[in-house]
């Protein structure tokens, strides 16, 4: 009762309504997953919502669908059904006023290595249409925040692992995203660049932002989110407050939602 | 045993991927289609001419050479000579096609008598198709008509003319070519690049509309070849004149007006080559991919490019084929010739072209299968 009011009280800044993508299989993929079937459905029917100032976890499996979810939201994928609502503009109907409101940041996004992180700052602000002023005052801020004013001139290719990923994350929120969604923010990172990813997080939190991630990483989930949803092959298994899926112990909750839905096969 | 496994594999890799093999099929394909497409443009009509021929001495041959001229679709006019040097000023300036000369006494000498030394002589232009084809066609009747005697080809075109003409031929086609590898060397790798390097789609997060990012790729890409294009360009044009043993003067001979329309030929010219090589590299997985595709295209337009050696008169149809209406009116230009209207519709015809491709890889960024297909 007391979640519902609260949920109430809350502001909704993401709504996904049943959701869903299929994608076709090339002969290649069917050769590989050893099936028949020419087209998988990725996201089926997926719903959830996350709330102003929070941290909203979607946790699965690879192949769940995360990603895939994620790039709906993100518009650069069109979902086959349903839509979802961010800060208030369809993904359907207004991608470009969606993707104003988002900072997306993915490991397969990449910033050019012959170009310096002040250069692409205001690259990235001309193409979220910051005003000139704004962009200059927020660059300052950012680059000051995370230690980046000392590299402003130095060559993207040239930085180090973790401070390329400070300014990759710093040009997702160029232009003060409502929204910021992040697909596996430390996949395939070492520890200290890990770090600092998470701490960026912690900080985007701190300033009141609302963030959306995926991740299989319970740990990330434990520390940082305060909603999450946890998806299989497509659908929601459970959703809501940390504390009520986690029940005290996020990973053992996990299996046993995991052995529910697919059977004792991992 | 191992070297076989490694054959093994990279034959596996060729032709479990059908881009690759549609790549390397598909040079042949195209150079049979075109190849087969000119062969029969050249041999389906061939050209016809109305002669105008100054004839000095009289011979029965005349009649034998008119016969065969209308078998081939072709009308003689006889021409008497009042003066040897207005003839041959008048076969020089393209007024006549030839100026024929038969010795007095030659029917006698081919009808065995004398005197044995009978000579024929033909002045023309070879520069000029009307020339070139009678004296084809009157050598081959001479060639036949029963005693040897001696067939003397005078030619009056300069060596200056003759390197002018190689010119005018020639230098189209290497425009389009430097044209086509200066675009090649800053477009290619600006888009297949970045989408391999995961650095488009990071622009694709953006609210950028996806035809700001098409048109933001094409326009200064389009600027910069144009530089590397002109450069190239100078480079040949005035080094060609040496080349070909001619006196820089001759580019004197052209008005404004045709520098002028050379000049929007290329202009136009340059984005719509980028603008192709932008969509074939959208469209590809790789740089690899993109460089593949690229000279298959490449192929493609310099055989466009070389159509006028084979189609010496091209209609004002060209104006709607994109490469050749660029060569054959540059060519047309440098022959002294002032095609306006037809420079200026293949301006809007490449402009127009330009813009379809433009909206075709605005349609190929928006698409998710091309940008994040596996």
């Amino acid at each position: 009762m007391d979640d519902m009011v609260d949920d109430m009280v809350k502001e909704e800044i993401v709504r996904a309504t049943d959701l869903k993508k299929t994608f076709t299989l090339s002969r290649k993929q069917q050769k590989i997953e050893r099936t028949g079937e020419t087209r998988r459905v990725a996201v089926n029917g997926l719903s959830f919502s996350a709330y102003r100032g929070e941290i909203y976890g979607l946790l699965g499996p690879n192949g769940a669908g995360k990603t895939t979810t994620l790039r709906m939201l993100a518009t650069l994928i069109k979902p086959d059904g349903g839509d979802a609502v961010i800060n208030g503009y369809s993904v359907l109907k207004e991608p470009r006023k969606v993707r104003d409101s988002i900072g997306f940041m993915t490991s397969e996004l990449k910033l050019e290595g012959f170009f310096t992180p002040d250069y692409l700052f205001d690259f990235f602000g001309a193409m979220h249409g910051v005003e000139k002023d704004v962009l200059s005052a927020r660059k300052r801020m950012l680059f000051s925040k995370f230690g980046i004013d000392k590299f402003a001139e130095v060559s993207v290719k040239d930085l180090s692992t973790g401070m390329l990923q400070k300014v990759s994350l710093v040009i997702s929120i160029v232009h003060d995203p409502a929204v910021v969604i992040f697909d596996e923010p430390t996949n395939g990172l070492d520890v200290l660049t890990a770090k600092v990813v998470t701490d960026f997080l912690a900080e985007l939190k701190a300033m009141g932002k609302s963030i959306l991630l995926s991740t299989h990483i319970f740990s990330l989930v434990e520390k940082l989110c305060d909603r999450v949803g946890i998806i299989f092959d497509g659908k929601m298994a459970a959703e809501g407050p940390l504390e009520e899926i986690a029940k005290g112990d996020l990973e053992k909750s996990f299996f046993e939602l995991y052995r529910g839905v697919k059977g004792d096969v991992i | 045993m191992k070297l076989l496994a490694l054959m093994k594999k990279e034959f596996h890799r060729f032709f479990h991927d059908p881009r690759l093999i549609v790549t390397m099929l598909l040079p042949g394909i195209v150079i049979f289609l075109l190849y087969t497409i000119m062969g029969e443009m050249i041999h389906a009509e061939p050209e016809t001419y109305d002669y105008k021929v100054y004839l000095q001495g009289e011979s029965f041959v005349t009649s034998l050479i008119g016969v065969a001229a209308e078998e081939s679709g072709n009308t003689v006019e006889w021409l008497s000579v009042e003066d040897m040097d207005a003839a041959k000023k008048a076969v020089e300036d393209g007024e006549a096609s030839a100026l024929l000369i038969f010795s007095d006494g030659f029917d006698n000498f081919l009808e065995g008598g004398s005197p044995a030394d009978s000579v024929v002589s033909i002045v023309y232009d070879p520069l000029e198709d009307a020339g070139t084809s009678f004296y084809a066609l009157s050598d081959a009747i001479l060639q036949q008509v029963g005693r040897r005697f001696e067939i003397h080809a005078e030619s009056v075109a300069t060596e200056a003319n003759i390197g002018r003409e190689v010119m005018q031929q020639i230098l189209p086609f290497i425009i389009v070519c430097f044209v086509f590898s200066a675009c090649m060397s800053v477009t290619l790798e600006s888009v297949a690049g970045e989408k391999e390097r995961g650095t488009l789609s990071t622009i694709l997060v953006t609210s950028a509309k996806r035809s700001d990012i098409a048109l933001g790729k094409i326009l200064p890409l389009s600027c910069i070849s144009m530089l590397g294009a002109i450069s190239s360009f100078l480079g040949v044009a005035l080094s060609m004149p040496k080349l070909m043993g001619i006196s820089m003067g001759f580019l004197g001979k052209y008005s404004i007006g045709s520098y002028l329309l050379v000049f929007l030929l290329i202009i136009s010219f340059v984005p719509l080559i980028v603008a192709l090589i932008s969509t074939v590299s959208t469209a590809a997985r790789s740089v690899k991919e993109a460089s593949a595709y690229t000279s298959v295209l490449m192929i493609f337009v310099m055989v466009i490019s070389l159509v006028t050696a084979f189609l010496p008169a091209i209609g004002n149809w060209a104006v709607a084929i994109p490469v050749l209406n660029a060569v054959v009116f540059i060519q047309e230009i440098l022959a002294g010739g002032l095609p306006v209207w037809q420079a200026l519709v293949s301006v809007g015809a490449n402009l127009l072209y330009t813009a379809a491709l433009v909206y075709l890889m605005t349609r190929m960024l928006s698409s998710e299968k091309i940008m994040f297909g596996k």
